[in-house]
């Protein structure tokens, strides 16, 4: 569906992306993480045409981005990282321009421009000007302003950026619901927003991709690191205590009640610290297990940090 | 072409459904109407009294040169400075809000995006033109007179106006800030009219030749007169076509540009 090979951007003297290759199959949700300044907006911006690369090449659904970029734009739906608005017209006015602009059929306008009111929950405010409504609502437009032309290739960036919790949990439902439909690339800073809705992820930092792969297979990268935070009401030397049982990693003293425990994968382990700390008479308050997840494998490649 | 047409219906709604095309209606019709009346007064004043007759000239003595052709250059300044007015925000406000990005990113031509905002402004402009020709049409109860060189000079008004809307577009191209783009639209629209005037500084030959054609005021009297001249057409043509295709580059650019 999505080709990228060895693609570069610079700007000016910057190198915002550098050698970028991947693959995406049709009905991938694909998410794009990375720190600020990444160079995912750049990537998508090269995807959907607005922008040429410096060197290599990119193609949607086998036309070539630069050499057949009508081809393209046709068959992807853009939301750019500021929802492009016309704030002097109505939503629906707006929708349906948005519909020709992308040569949608005349006949299938209206249905279209209906569907994606719909599915971004917009039809209450169809009849508004575009520059009353709120920052979420104009955030939904601009979404239904990539969807109204059913294209193949939905490109999202940042969509949830600006929106209050729940309209944030409507539009990952909504990317979860669009799944199978569309291909779909997003871009975030947001971790738990890529595992809920992602089944690939594909991490760049300093212009370069860091990793590619699908999520499952990414949380294992971290594997042998099961951390449990063990919180007491009392000290009584548990340190000690749980430095002998077998399969302690390491201890990390957290305050002298509060500690992280780093152990072998093994899940039996973690009834066994809780029944040492119980024996101990320190007074169990809290036993938290936490696996290795996407953040940390996120953190590491990125900053280099170790959880 | 069929997004040119969107893209001119929807710059055309845009134009008309703001209050900006009324506002610039009225201010100018006002105007208008004050000094066509006074000249139109002291014409009939002059036809009426043969002793005022003697010692003016027959172009004096003549409606079209005492009346309309006033009228008409009034128009004309006018537009100096109303042109940039619509046009300021033609592109730079799509910068400036980042719909450009939504342009950029549809099955588009930057020349479809130029065309269609330029033809959206010439059909505002021609409503403007057509205002102004009220006047004569109103006139027409009163006096008989020949229709053809007024629609001719009124024509020549358009090309004008033609080749503002094409400079200042290109100018809104430039820029995000509409205020830019208006004060450099305004320059565009004044010194082309100085540009001809630079003919004077040279006494004869080549040089004094190049300057005459390229002077707007030479294709302009032309038209005024009531004559269509090819080579008028062709200078016209070229000026609107040379700075659509410089605004069309500019558009197109972002695609590349760093």
């Amino acid at each position: 569906m999505i080709e990228v090979h060895q693609l570069c951007k610079n700007y000016g003297d910057r190198q915002a992306i550098k050698d970028l290759s991947f693959k995406i199959e049709k009905g991938d949700v694909v998410g794009f993480l990375g720190p600020n300044g990444a160079g995912k907006s750049t990537t998508m911006k090269i995807i959907t045409g607005f922008m040429a690369p410096s060197s290599g090449e990119a193609k949607v659904c086998g036309f070539d981005v630069f050499e057949n970029p009508l081809e393209v734009k046709k068959r992807i739906g853009y939301l750019p990282e500021t929802p492009p608005l016309y704030t002097d017209m109505k939503v629906i006015d707006y929708l349906r321009y948005v519909a020709k602009l992308k040569h949608v059929d005349a006949k299938k306008i209206n249905s279209l421009v209906e569907r994606a009111l719909n599915k971004t929950q917009l039809l209450t405010v169809k009849d508004r000007l575009i520059q009353n409504l709120s920052k979420g609502f104009k955030q939904r437009v601009g979404i239904a302003q990539a969807l109204v032309s059913d294209p193949e290739v939905l490109v999202l960036d940042e969509p949830t950026v600006g929106l209050d919790p729940k309209q944030v949990a409507e539009i990952r439902d909504l990317i979860k619901e669009l799944q199978g439909e569309h291909t779909i690339i997003l871009s975030t800073h947001i971790l738990p927003e890529v595992q809920a809705t992602c089944n690939k992820v594909i991490i760049i930092h300093q212009g370069k991709i860091v990793a590619q792969d699908k999520i499952e297979h990414l949380e294992k990268m971290n594997q042998g690191s099961l951390f449990v935070h063990v919180k007491t009401r009392a000290a009584r030397g548990l340190k000690e205590i749980l430095q002998k049982v077998d399969g302690v990693v390491a201890i990390e003293k957290i305050s002298d009640l509060h500690f992280k425990i780093q152990l072998l994968e093994q899940d039996e382990l973690i009834e066994k610290i809780a029944g040492e700390v119980i024996r101990s008479g320190a007074g169990l308050m809290e036993l938290v297990p936490s696996r290795a997840n996407l953040e940390d494998v996120f953190l590491k490649l990125t900053y280099g940090k170790k959880t | 072409m069929k997004s040119t047409f969107v893209i001119y219906k929807k710059e055309l709604a845009g134009f008309f459904v703001s209050p900006l095309f009324y506002f610039i209606a009225f201010l100018m019709t006002t105007l208008l109407s004050v000094m066509f009346s006074l000249s139109l007064d002291k014409f009939s004043y002059l036809a009426a009294n043969p002793m005022m007759q003697m010692g003016t000239s027959t172009q004096q003595q003549n409606i079209h040169y005492a009346v309309f052709l006033p009228h008409l250059s009034l128009v004309n300044l006018l537009l100096i400075f109303l042109v940039p007015a619509f046009s300021m925000r033609l592109l730079a406000e799509e910068k400036k809000m980042r719909t450009f990005d939504l342009l950029l990113t549809c099955p588009v031509r930057s020349s479809d995006i130029v065309l269609g905002k330029f033809l959206a402004l010439l059909t505002t402009l021609s409503g403007l033109i057509l205002l102004a020709l009220i006047y004569p049409l109103v006139t027409r109860r009163i006096v008989e007179f020949p229709w053809a060189p007024t629609l001719i000079a009124a024509f020549g008004i358009f090309l004008v106006a033609a080749v503002y809307a094409a400079m200042n577009l290109f100018a809104s191209s430039l820029t995000d800030n509409s205020l830019i783009a208006f004060v450099v639209s305004v320059a565009f629209n004044l010194a082309i009219w100085f540009l001809g005037a630079l003919s004077d500084s040279f006494d004869g030959g080549v040089s004094k030749k190049i300057f005459e054609h390229i002077s707007m005021n030479t294709h302009l009297a032309s038209l005024i007169e009531g004559t269509l001249r090819t080579n008028g057409m062709i200078f016209f043509a070229s000026l609107i076509f040379i700075f659509c295709f410089l605004a069309e580059r500019v558009v197109e650019s972002a695609r590349w540009r760093d």
